[in-house]
């Protein structure tokens, strides 16, 4: 594994913060790099939560970067990552989605492995080659750690703590993000394949949502007080107050816009953590953005939404109507978002740079306390993979 | 399936004028959503009482009811039609379906509610003029037959669990 893209050396990147060369959207070599130095680097990737895996021996199906993974839960109630590769000669261990299962047989030659991961079978082994050991075999686990049942992998040993990598300020609003306490139940997931590179799908900034957005003019929904920080090693989060109006008369149903919780603020919650997950919480409902690239110019996005455990009937419904219709790939304030993925990546094979103007008062600074609604939120990230990728700064 | 189950959901096991009304409420709902009339759609809509979903066959099989559309009352449907006349207008990439059917099953479930099984293929042409399949699945229907055929609830289940684009317009 050493890709290597020539534009890394041939390309000088523009002295001013602001400005985001577009080559970097549409280069198949570079693409490979990203996948060793970011997605199979010493980052923690986003691949599971337990509400979607509750009982011993569920398991789902995921990906990190191109990488096949498999998450289960063990027999002996840990929540594991694996490749899901036979330890044979590597056929896909598991090809459903989800399920449920205390065995895991390789097809192939029946190799068989229990929930954590053991070898427990291999049939003919005593025609197998001199020092074959079952203990060896076990499937190949990947490093771990949990936060409010949010499933983290790395492929790296380099990669910090978990909670350092975050930073104290992600902690408290991922929580609540998570139900407060991670106690979570799936209430199930859209699933799109936007044609776009990855990182104009983590791209969006705080600056486009009054504008491109016209349900928030629409429904009269003012955008309170808010806040963007960005972390220096990419992750980002969005908190905003929402003034509901008094009535909606846009809205045949405006129950649909309804506020039920007390856990936290009347408003929205947005966390991107590096590279490429996204979570949100809008009014009541609960929503992790598993995603991954398919190749340069495809992210597969999995939308998946929850309950907390102690809702009832009622706020579970409630959440499943603002899952369905709010936040995704069709949802009332979020289908612009999609539409602008697209628009991006393919406006982006032009020559020149991208320029960042909203909030920036100096081009030579990154600034880590932008307003609501600029874009300088993003530069902080933009700069972070600059350096990850070995991209040299112009001087002026 | 047995012998008997197949009788008795085959299309022939309801009158000719029913599968015609039933015909012609399917061409109409089709009709309406690839000339991009969502108010079409909406009439294709039993108004006292009626649902829309579209969610993948993933999420149906488990029982996981969230999709990418949930109308559960006439006044979502309604809502439906201004997220994309008025909401969404003049934000999205513009696409055109041609939607396929082919019904499969139906049944009487008394009075004069019939129960449905339809074929969809959907496909989708974007500006560039390429063509591509939106979406492939069945929907579940229950139609109120009195004269004309409306909608009291269609579940659009997509047997393409990772749709290729947004989808503004129903399947
Ligand atoms: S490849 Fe899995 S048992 Fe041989
Ligand atoms: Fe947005």
């Amino acid at each position: 594994m050493n890709a290597h893209s020539d534009l890394v050396t041939s390309l000088e990147w523009p002295a001013n913060l602001n400005e985001i060369p577009k080559a970097v959207f549409d280069d198949p070599d570079l693409y490979k790099m990203e996948l060793e130095k970011i997605f199979y680097g010493p980052e923690w990737q986003v691949v599971a939560h337990r509400g979607e895996v509750p009982e011993k021996g569920d398991f789902k199906r995921f990906y990190i970067g191109e990488m096949p993974v498999l998450v289960i839960h063990g027999e002996d109630g840990q929540v594991r990552v694996f490749h899901n590769a036979c330890s044979h000669r590597g056929a896909l261990v598991e090809t459903k989605n989800r399920g449920s299962q205390l065995e895991f047989e390789c097809p192939y030659h029946r190799w068989l492995f229990s929930s954590t991961g053991e070898m427990i079978g291999c049939p003919n082994s005593n025609q197998f080659s001199p020092g074959f050991k079952k203990e060896n075999f076990g499937l190949r686990e990947i490093r771990t750690d949990e936060y409010c049942g949010l499933v983290f992998a790395t492929l790296s040993d380099d990669t910090p703590d978990l909670k350092e990598w975050m930073g104290e300020r992600m902690l408290d609003p991922l929580a609540r993000i998570l139900g407060g306490d991670g106690r979570l139940r799936l209430l199930g997931y859209q699933k799109v394949n936007y044609a776009c590179n990855w990182k104009a799908y983590v791209d969006n900034d705080g600056y486009h949502a009054p504008l491109l957005h016209p349900a928030f003019k629409l429904l009269n929904w003012q955008g309170g007080r808010g806040s963007q920080t960005p972390t220096e090693n990419g992750h980002i989060v969005f908190e905003a107050d929402l003034t509901m109006p008094d009535r909606v008369d846009l809205l045949d149903d405006p129950s649909l816009i309804d506020f039920k919780g007390t856990d936290t603020s009347n408003g929205s919650l947005v966390i991107s953590t590096f590279p490429i997950t996204v979570l949100t919480k809008h009014l009541d409902m609960l929503n992790v953005r598993f995603a991954f690239p398919r190749d340069n110019d495809h992210t597969e996005v999995h939308y998946a939404y929850f309950r907390h455990e102690d809702d009832d009937e009622e706020m579970a419904r409630h959440r499943l109507r603002q899952a369905s219709n709010l936040l995704g790939p069709s949802g009332m304030i979020s289908l612009e978002d999609a539409a602008i993925f697209t628009r991006i990546h393919h406006g982006n094979i032009s020559p020149g740079n991208a320029i960042f103007q909203k909030g920036v008062s100096d081009p030579r600074q990154l600034n880590f306390t932008p307003a609501q609604n600029d874009e300088t939120g993003n530069l902080p990230r933009w700069e972070y993979y600059r350096k990850l990728m070995g991209f040299r700064r112009a001087q002026s | 399936m047995s012998d008997q189950v197949r009788s008795d959901t085959r299309l022939s096991s309801v009158s000719r004028d029913v599968r015609d009304q039933i015909a012609d409420l399917q061409a109409d709902y089709i009709a309406a959503l690839d000339s991009q009339d969502m108010k079409g759609w909406l009439a294709s809509f039993d108004e006292n009482n009626s649902s829309y979903f579209c969610r993948s066959k993933e999420n149906e099989d488990e029982g996981l009811e969230v999709g990418y559309m949930f109308d559960d009352c006439h006044e979502r449907i309604c809502d439906r039609v201004k997220f994309v006349d008025e909401i969404w207008a003049g934000t999205f990439e513009e696409y055109q379906t041609r939607h396929f059917l082919q019904p499969t099953r139906c049944k009487s479930l008394g009075e004069d509610l019939y129960s449905a099984q339809t074929n969809f293929t959907v496909m989708y042409t974007d500006d560039a003029g390429i063509t591509k399949v939106l979406a492939s699945g069945c929907y579940d229907d229950e139609i109120v037959v009195n004269g004309v055929a409306r909608l009291r609830s269609r579940k659009a289940v997509l047997d393409t669990n990772v749709v290729p684009r947004y989808m503004v317009y129903p399947i």
